[in-house]
């Protein structure tokens, strides 16, 4: 078996290490036996690139970095908006979410506009409105059965609209716009999330279950992953999670 | 009269937290200071005495204090925020202790104020500097400062207002750094034409134009998005370095080489001769947690503060081409660290870290620091308590071999108060 994962705008799209989000995707599948490959899809890549990629990933960045991707995002709106359509999973981080919805409103009132291939929005309400930083504890959908931890910050709030659900409940933190108590968004297989830390790391669940749907969708047959040692992990999250006064 | 009290009650406070042994008792004085009086620092400075300014991420203490020494050693009267507590609290503290007892004016020839990134335009409001050496700019504790962006965009606007009367020295390698001059300012630049990566490093933060926003070209990359760089279309390049070399750099790595052209170059500004620059850094000993070595029963150790993704892989690449064995990785979340410690995941562990180094982890975030080597593959040796960490590492490496301590800020305090007993300097 053969993972192909594309991760968009490498060289901008990186700030708050999510590098670290590509490492333990890779490593995974490589520990379990599965062939991984990373594309580095960078400003003015080859959209063929795109188009055989299994699995994708879009980091965050500076408002200056953004500007560059969004010209770019033009570029290839149609075939990432057809791959997110086709349920490719994908994980989209702060600056990367954001550009999914409709539009992105700047702490200076100008408007951004997004791909509008998730139905959500995002408002900057100025700079002298505090941004949204801390450890951050989620309650995902798709498995009841364990507690995200990560850390955000971002001076966005995003809202989330009919047409997509979110990627889970807030236990501790602010989540989207520290209002309503929802964290990220799903659309079909597409995750947006304002999760760094980076998330992966510390919640491998989530790495081997995004793995787990590029395969199945890919090879068209139900995929059973042997366990890895997680031992330091869950020791991570246990320390993360006291501080902030959750049980795991 | 207020800052005679002012003065004396400081001085006081300092007295007590030192007796008390207060370790965090530093910047009290210049707290209480300007609570009683905002305008403190702004009246208690000679106008004799020329300020010099020294910020950037990486480097501020090592090239404040070795601009310190130089000037000293050249018979200069020189007061410095030596602790490197950098905030207005602790540039004010630092301003009383230097100031004689029952006076309320710090006159010397010199002061030196290393100055955090986001206190720098305050700190051009309440000063008028002599010289201001900008060193660079990386990714740095993002819940703290915010994005690189933010912090050039605020220096531009307090730089604009700088008079004749200063000199800037830039780092003409970050693109970033190089534009900061302006048509009044007296403008020196230095620089490296060395190549030593092939390649832009991952995560490398202003590799784009910072007129035009075009990527930019780059003929030599020191590290980071540091080196001779043009941008191909708006022709923007690097300018024309005053001094790219020196006969000796008293630190080691590609770092203590900027550092020490920062401080040769100011030198030679302030007319100093290139026979007593040479001959008084080779007397330089680094300040506290800067390839500082200890020697601990016959066995030897050095902490290099590492504290960013861009200082710790300097660092990696350092201790790498010294040959070392033995690494202890301290990682801690503290305010002042910053308490994301996602920037991990961009330390080139993978390359920069052999398999063969005898390599153990500590501090408060063991475990994310631990996670983070097991996916670069390296075995790793884990301690959930500091002290027993460096007594196990010490314990365990023969005569005369080294221990490397690499370690972010709060950690590296933590590991040199274990190696030396409470007192910071």
């Amino acid at each position: 078996m053969k993972l192909v994962i594309g991760w968009l705008y490498p060289n901008l799209m990186n700030t708050y290490g999510d590098k670290g989000n590509i490492t333990v995707l890779k490593k995974r599948c490589e520990w379990r036996g599965i062939k991984a490959e990373v594309k580095l899809l960078n400003p003015g890549f080859d959209i063929k690139e795109l188009a055989i990629c299994d699995l994708l990933l879009m980091g965050g960045a500076q408002d200056r970095q953004q500007k560059i991707v969004n010209n770019d995002l033009r570029r290839i709106k149609k075939v990432l908006s057809q791959k997110i359509e086709e349920g490719i999973p994908g994980l989209y981080v702060c600056g990367g979410f954001q550009f999914l919805g409709k539009y992105y409103k700047e702490a200076d009132g100008s408007m951004v506009r997004g791909l509008a291939i998730l139905d959500l929005y995002t408002e900057n309400p100025g700079e002298n409105v505090k941004r949204l930083i801390g450890n951050i504890s989620v309650q995902p959908s798709f498995d009841e059965s364990f507690l995200i931890v990560g850390f955000e910050n971002h001076g966005g709030r995003t809202y989330l609209e009919k047409g997509v659900e979110s990627l889970g409940k807030v236990i501790r933190g602010y989540g989207n716009n520290g209002e309503d108590g929802l964290e990220g968004a799903r659309y079909k297989n597409s995750f947006g999330t304002y999760m760094h830390g980076p998330i992966l790391p510390k919640n491998p669940r989530l790495a081997d279950y995004l793995t787990k749907l590029a395969l199945e969708k890919k090879y068209h047959q139900k995929i059973k992953f042997k366990k890895l040692d997680e031992n330091l992990e869950e020791k991570a999250r246990i320390a993360i999670a006291k501080r902030i006064g959750v049980g795991l | 009269m207020l800052n005679f009290l002012i003065v004396l009650i400081g001085k006081s406070v300092s007295l007590f937290s030192n007796f008390f042994n207060l370790g965090s008792g530093g910047t009290w004085p210049g707290h209480i200071a300007l609570k009683l009086n905002k305008n403190f620092i702004d009246q208690a400075i000679d106008s004799k005495t020329k300020i010099v300014l020294v910020a950037g991420t990486n480097g501020k203490t090592s090239t404040a204090t070795l601009i310190t020494h130089i000037l000293t050693q050249c018979g200069n009267q020189v007061a410095h925020n030596k602790t490197g507590a950098n905030q207005l609290n602790g540039i004010a503290s630092a301003i009383i202790s230097e100031i004689p007892k029952l006076s309320n004016k710090l006159i010397k020839d010199y002061l030196i104020l290393e100055v955090d990134e986001n206190v720098l335009p305050l700190a051009l409001k309440k000063l008028t500097p002599n010289t201001m050496i900008c060193l660079n700019l990386f990714r740095d504790q993002l819940d703290r400062y915010g994005e690189i962006d933010s912090i050039v965009k605020k220096w531009r606007d307090s730089f604009s207002k700088l008079s004749t009367n200063t000199t800037l020295i830039l780092n003409a390698d970050d693109p970033q750094m190089a534009i900061l001059g302006t048509k009044k300012t007296k403008n020196y630049f230095f620089g490296l034409n060395l190549n030593l990566e092939k390649e832009i490093q991952h995560g490398a933060d202003s590799i784009f134009c910072p007129n035009c926003q075009s990527e930019l070209i780059y003929k030599t990359i020191s590290f980071s998005h540091l080196g001779n760089w043009a941008c191909p279309t708006c022709k923007l390049k690097r300018p024309s370095l005053d001094i790219s070399s020196s006969n000796f750099f008293p630190l080691a790595g590609t770092y203590g080489k900027y550092i020490t052209l920062a401080a040769i170059l100011f030198a030679k500004n302030q007319k100093i001769s290139q026979e007593k620059i040479l001959s008084s850094i080779k007397k330089f000993k680094p300040p506290f947690g800067r390839q500082e070595k200890f020697e601990i029963n016959g066995k030897k150790i050095e902490i290099l503060l590492s504290k960013n993704p861009t200082s710790f892989n300097e660092s990696l690449k350092t201790i790498k081409n010294q040959g070392a064995k033995n690494v202890l990785l301290v990682l801690n979340d503290h305010y002042v660290d910053g308490i994301d410690v996602s920037w991990i995941w961009d330390i080139d562990f993978e390359n920069l870290l052999s398999k063969s180094t005898n390599i153990a982890v500590s501090g408060e975030r063991v475990y994310d620091i631990a996670i983070r080597l097991k996916y670069a593959e390296k075995f790793t040796h884990i301690f959930t308590d500091l002290d027993e960490a460096i007594n196990k590492m010490i314990e365990n490496i023969a005569m005369g071999e080294k221990l490397y301590v690499l370690a972010n800020y709060s950690a590296m305090l933590e590991t040199r108060k274990i190696l030396l007993g409470r007192k910071l300097l």
